[in-house]
């Protein structure tokens, strides 16, 4: 009677340790759909359609991740995130991977445990300057009125930057961006500091956009980019290769409207990239195709930029540091092989 | 004039998809579609310059090796940047050579002409013989306001009297600005700087 009690007990605690054990690939292929958490809302990265549907960079990732798991970018679960909650939600477990224009920084990774998968957006604090004096660099903003938020690291950055080039400014700390918007069109500043990303959005809402000028200078260092849990490594690398993979396309010419040709490709990197030798998916367990389903779902990195945040979108926010790094910029991923 | 361009820049944007769809119907109806004329004699002032989107000129954020001064050509982007000092380039939007007529490589600018003459190679005249032997420089030649010759080759950088086709890859090998912007390159463009020509990589 007892050593049946115990092997009951022990079936038990089997049956209820292996879900635990599974890894998350296994709980999103047994769920269905991924679950992906994004901002509550941020033009271009994040934003709820009036029909229910979600558009943005930051959305367009997980619908790539979830072409590249179940062929089908249309298996995600959307969760809106604040900025308070959004760790706490994958540290818990409702959501699969934080995709939410979250900065990768030390305490992140070694004081919270999780992991980023790469840089999908290196953005930074910059300037948004009414065209009237013609500057063409932060070096020139010497004697000047800004704007800046109360109470933000974006405060502390701007001090550092104009000590650190001996100039001076006069600060107009105002409440949030929307009044930066008004004291600037009433004169009250001449310059609005704030990250590049939401200075894009915010010019939109000047009386005359075209006015004022973004500077292509960045004085801090916000790398964005999707974060997972950090006891889950295969997890980790699958979301982290599908960020390569969209920029591995792009490096390698392969996008939504050559996929069809570097199909048939006969060059030895293209081929590893469709699939058609190499049998990489396997190691990451999914189809070998898993890199042409994301970039079929949503582009290669530049489409994805470009038609999100981009020369095709409303905000216009220039490639800059988010090109490919043979083009100017910084972007690098690692080759497949 | 400058109602015409957008207008015209508006047209081709939304020409392209079916451009895209007629290169995919047969390559020798692409080359019918894309080969889209020189119209020597066609006007277009100095002042024309691209005005918004991705093909106006502007300041990028663009980090290089090249020393200042040097011209870097992306021919798939359809681009070109004038490289500046502190990661900074002048990006201005041109027109490259169609399928078959893009090339990379570097060279340098051998000499510079403002209005130049036109003398189509002997190459070109075969492949379309309808073109004149010699043009006289002026506002209806297709080579534009400025002319900035590359290292011994037949190619250069010039104007055009067809700022509407900025964007595209339709030339014969030359890089094209609107003239207003080939007369600003004009300006900063040394003798003898450095030209780096380059296309993405091929599938």
């Amino acid at each position: 009677m007892l050593s049946f009690t115990r092997i009951a007990l022990a079936g038990f605690v089997l049956t209820t340790a292996l879900p635990a054990l599974a890894g998350t690939l296994d709980e999103v292929k047994q769920r269905g759909t991924l679950s992906c958490g994004v901002s509550n809302g941020l033009g271009g990265f994040s934003e709820r359609a009036s029909d229910g549907k979600w558009n943005g960079f930051d959305v367009d990732f997980c619908r790539a991740l979830a072409a590249a798991i179940f062929n089908d970018p249309n298996k995600v679960t959307f969760t809106p995130l604040s900025a308070t909650d959004r760790f706490d939600a994958l540290k818990n477990k409702s959501i699969d991977v934080l995709s939410r224009n979250s900065s990768w920084t030390f305490e992140r990774e070694a004081g919270q445990g999780l992991l980023f998968a790469g840089t999908t957006y290196y953005d930074g604090q910059g300037f948004l300057v009414l065209r009237k004096p013609q500057v063409t660099s932060a070096l020139e903003l010497n004697d000047t009125s800004i704007c800046v938020q109360e109470g933000t690291t974006t405060r502390l950055n701007l001090a550092d930057f104009f000590k650190a080039n001996s100039m001076t400014y006069r600060e107009v700390a105002v409440a949030s961006p929307a009044e930066a918007i008004k004291a600037l069109e009433a004169g009250r500043c001449d310059v609005f500091t704030a990250d590049q990303s939401a200075l894009y959005g915010e010019k939109l809402n000047l009386a005359k956009p075209d006015a004022a000028v973004i500077l292509p200078d960045v004085v801090s260092k916000e790398p964005l980019g999707p974060a997972v849990r950090g006891d889950d490594t295969a997890w980790f690398n699958l979301v982290k290769w599908t960020v390569f993979a969209l920029i591995n396309a792009e490096d390698l010419g392969i996008g939504t409207d050559t996929l069809d040709e570097a199909m048939k490709s006969t060059k030895p990197d293209v081929r590893r990239f469709t699939g058609a030798e190499g049998g990489f998916g396997a190691l990451l367990r999914l189809d070998n195709d898993w890199a042409v389903r994301a970039v079929r779902a949503v582009g290669h990195y530049g489409e994805m930029f470009e038609r999100n945040i981009g020369s095709r979108s409303r905000l216009g926010v220039p490639r800059g540091l988010n090109q490919l790094w043979s083009n100017g910029g910084i972007l690098y991923a690692p080759p497949l092989r | 004039m400058k109602t015409t361009a957008a207008s015209a820049l508006l047209l081709v944007g939304l020409l392209s998809p079916s451009l895209v769809h007629a290169q995919a119907a047969s390559a020798a109806a692409q080359r019918e579609t894309m080969d889209i004329g020189d119209e020597p004699g066609r006007i277009s002032t100095e002042e024309a310059t691209i005005k918004s989107g991705p093909f106006a000129r502007q300041l990028v954020f663009f980090r290089s090796n090249e020393p200042p001064g040097t011209l870097v050509i992306h021919t798939s982007e359809k681009f070109l940047y004038l490289v500046m000092p502190n990661n900074r380039a002048l990006r201005y939007g041109i027109g490259v050579g169609r399928e078959g007529f893009t090339w990379s490589g570097l060279v340098k600018i051998t000499r510079k002409a403002e209005w130049p003459d036109w003398t189509p190679p002997p190459e070109m005249i075969a492949r379309q013989p309808y073109l004149p032997r010699f043009m006289a420089g002026g506002p209806g030649n297709p080579m534009g306001a400025r002319a900035m010759y590359l290292g011994s080759t037949v190619y250069r950088i010039h104007g055009t009297n067809q700022p509407e086709t900025i964007g595209q890859s339709i030339s014969s090998g030359c890089f094209r600005l609107a003239n207003g912007d080939v007369i600003d390159l004009y300006s900063r463009a040394a003798m003898g700087a450095k030209v780096v020509i380059r296309h993405s990589a091929q599938l």
